[in-house]
């Protein structure tokens, strides 16, 4: 190995947010400038940094001591000195540094465990990195391989399969009752922040079409138009309800808004079409003895929040599948780190020279059939073999020539360990497209 | 063993390996052990249909009580299938294909019946009798098996617990709704037709239309039962657990009536 890889960095556990604050790399001009004063003292770089982390990721020529440099580059962005961020940063090496990272990817590192946010964020730094001609064979592998990494965790174990914010939870009850939500519509009673999340979450389901109810009109109708939905004067909610299939209510009313008695006339009208009530108050707006009735559902705050209890649970086993495979990958690439050198490389090419010969001569000593005179075998043999280690000489010689040069060359010894496959990888066709399409998809 | 009696094995596998593919598709909540239980159990269904063919070739078939269990078993499958495409509810074949099973299973031990041949004239009405009512049998069966997934998650989603696992992979409570809401619209006709095709038959073979048979008696209110269910159902709105719950009593009432009248007593509906 001839590089050293290195990552430092600091997140919600390690740090407050104050200290987060102060050494967020997040606004352009201190990122860039961060980046550009690693980017010249080392080999290549890699900046994240979200509202919950900041990671920097550096590969620098083998034995030299980096931390100090990275450090104080690190803390001129801010008014502090490197000795004020030392205690908040966590530091991991080499393949320390590879498992944090897959770990990052895949979310098991984040505050909601198994969030996919932040494969984005990870994806947008990773541009940047490029565009500013600071990722290059190491960070550029390490990089895609986590992106793998990460969809592996996400399609092999269920970490993101279960809604854990309340929101959520309620949409997905939705799904199991109504099924297609592309016919129904929403309402919702009071114009909070919570009932604005519910609504998000909602429109992403593909319901129909949202209208809101609330006691100030004008509120109403600023929420409404955030959603193309329809403002309602508080007074018309009940004359609208038999039209509603999904109703999330949070106002801020000491009394229940909603009885039992009100929705047994709504549900005759709706011929006993089913109904969801969602209702985030407290305390609550709607009369708990509503979901006694016959086709009508109703959680409150308490019920969703069970749901979302029991599912981060259930993340938390997953999250124990998802470190299987992330300690493997780091093997695996690990393995392919060590290979990245003149000598290995030299010895994998060789050897698959050899093999290919050894296998087409087994195929031409069994037509020549047992007849053949002994010195036509060895002869063929000679040449199967000749033949091959010639067909990799000048490949060798021009990899030892651009290894002495400046840089150690690494860029070609990972393009012909590519070209010859000498990793054995299975490269999908669309493998490239993203160089294409700029860096959209992995 | 001779060709039919491999045939019979043959088809039983396939419907076993099926429903070992619907309920693999259940636990894992993923679609290929279903699509794949799916097309095995459409395998049997057609080596099923040959089985059926050859036996009605053979000439005895109309008078063995195992050809009418088989076609019965038939019957529900194509139901089962026209849903599946129809609707996409692929869970209802968790409980067709193994009930399909068993009911084949179950035809083997149904081998003589003195049901009296039908003369030329009376053949269609014969063969719609048993056509309508096997028909309205499995979608019967499929009400009642949306009917029972429907109640086990209501009342999961009412009481607030869980839904993990097999849970989370049942279909929506609207689309079971559905599922049974279409078999019922489509099965009552279709029973109604079985019946009054039987007293024409009836009719013309034995010269009287109704002879207060206990299969007749019993099919009569199971009618009444299925109209009532049909009316409130499409009539009324009902919808949800008590169409849910009927449907599940007058599929048990059929079950029962075949079980008991058409194998203990002496009536010329019996199969054994």
């Amino acid at each position: 190995m001839q590089h050293d890889i290195h990552l430092f960095g600091l997140n919600h556990r390690t740090a407050g947010v104050e200290v987060r604050e102060c050494f967020a790399l997040n606004d352009q001009e201190r990122f860039e400038q961060c980046a550009q004063a690693l980017g010249s003292a080392v080999n290549e770089v890699l900046v994240l940094s979200t509202c919950n982390r900041v990671e920097l990721l550096v590969v620098s020529p083998r034995g030299e001591d980096v931390t100090g440099k990275v450090l104080s580059c690190w803390a001129g962005t801010s008014a502090k000195t490197a000795d004020d961020l030392r205690p908040h940063v966590y530091q991991r090496s080499n393949l320390e540094a590879v498992e944090h990272l897959f770990s990052v990817a895949a979310g098991l590192d984040s505050m909601v465990l198994g969030e996919p946010q932040i494969l984005g964020q990870l994806k947008q730094a990773y541009k940047a990195a490029v565009e500013r001609g600071q990722a290059r064979v190491v960070v550029n592998r390490l990089l895609h391989k986590s992106f793998s990494v990460a969809k592996r965790v996400r399609t092999e174990t269920g970490i993101g399969s279960s809604a854990v914010s309340i929101s959520y939870a309620a949409v997905e009850l939705a799904k199991r009752i109504f099924g297609d939500m592309s016919d129904k519509r929403a309402m919702l009673i009071g114009a909070g922040e919570m009932a604005e999340l519910a609504a998000t979450h909602l429109v992403g389901a593909g319901v129909r079409s949202i209208s809101v109810a609330n006691r100030t009109f004008e509120r109403a109708e600023e929420l409404a138009s955030r959603f193309k939905g329809k403002p309602l004067a508080f007074a018309e909610l009940f004359s609208k309800l038999p039209d509603v299939d999904i109703v999330i209510s949070s106002t801020g009313s000491q009394e229940p808004i909603i009885r039992a008695r009100d929705i047994k006339g709504v549900l005759k009208k709706r011929k006993n079409r089913p109904m969801f009530f969602i209702d985030i108050a407290v305390p609550r707006d709607i009369d708990p003895d509503v979901n006694s009735l016959d086709n009508i559902y109703l959680y409150d705050i308490d019920d969703l929040k069970e749901v979302v209890e029991g599912n981060k649970a259930q993340r938390q086993m997953e999250a124990e599948k998802a470190r299987e495979i992330i300690h493997s990958e780091t093997h695996k690439f690990g393995q392919w780190l060590t290979s990245l050198d003149l000598q290995p490389t030299i010895v994998d090419l060789l050897g698959r020279g050899e093999t290919l010969a050894r296998k087409e001569l087994k195929k031409t000593l069994r037509r020549l059939g047992p007849d053949c005179p002994d010195e036509v075998r060895a002869a063929v043999e000679t040449m199967a073999l000749t033949l091959a280690r010639k067909l990799y000489h000048e490949p060798v010689c021009f990899l030892k020539r651009r290894t002495r040069e400046e840089g150690g060359g690494e860029k070609f010894l990972d393009i012909t360990r590519r070209m010859f496959n000498l990793d054995e990888e299975t490269v999908p066709d669309d493998a490239h497209m993203d160089r294409n399409n700029g860096l959209e998809e992995d | 063993m001779n060709a039919g009696d491999l045939m019979h094995y043959a088809v039983l596998l396939l419907y076993l390996t099926g429903s070992g593919g619907h309920i693999c598709g259940m636990l894992t909540r993923k679609e290929r052990p279903r699509l794949l239980g799916g097309v095995l159990t459409g395998l049997g269904f057609a080596l099923q249909a040959v089985s059926l063919g050859m036996m009605l070739a053979d000439g005895h078939a109309l008078a063995s009580g195992e050809f009418y269990i088989s076609l019965l078993s038939w019957c529900l499958l194509l139901v089962l299938f026209i849903l599946w495409i129809r609707l996409k509810l692929s869970f209802l074949a968790l409980i067709a294909t193994p009930l399909a099973m068993i009911m084949l299973m179950g035809s083997r031990g149904a081998t003589a019946s003195n049901v009296q041949l039908p003369e030329a004239l009376s053949g269609l009405f014969f063969g719609l009798h048993i056509g309508a009512l096997f028909c309205s049998i499995g979608l019967l069966a499929m009400a009642s098996a949306a009917g029972l997934g429907y109640l086990m998650l209501e009342r999961r989603i009412k009481t607030k617990e869980k839904l993990k696992g097999a849970w989370a992979a049942m279909p929506s409570l609207d689309s079971l709704d559905r599922a049974n809401r279409t078999s019922v619209s489509v099965g009552f006709p279709l029973y109604t037709l079985g019946l009054i095709s039987g007293f024409i038959w009836a009719g013309f073979t034995w010269h009287r239309f109704f002879s207060w048979d206990p299969k007749e008696i019993v099919a009569v209110f199971i009618w009444l039962l299925f109209a009532f269910l049909f009316h409130q159902r499409i009539a009324l709105g009902w919808r949800g657990r008590k169409p849910a719950k009927l449907a599940i009593v007058v599929f048990a009432l059929c079950l029962a009536s075949i079980l008991i009248i058409n194998f203990l007593l002496k009536t010329h509906h019996s199969f054994a």
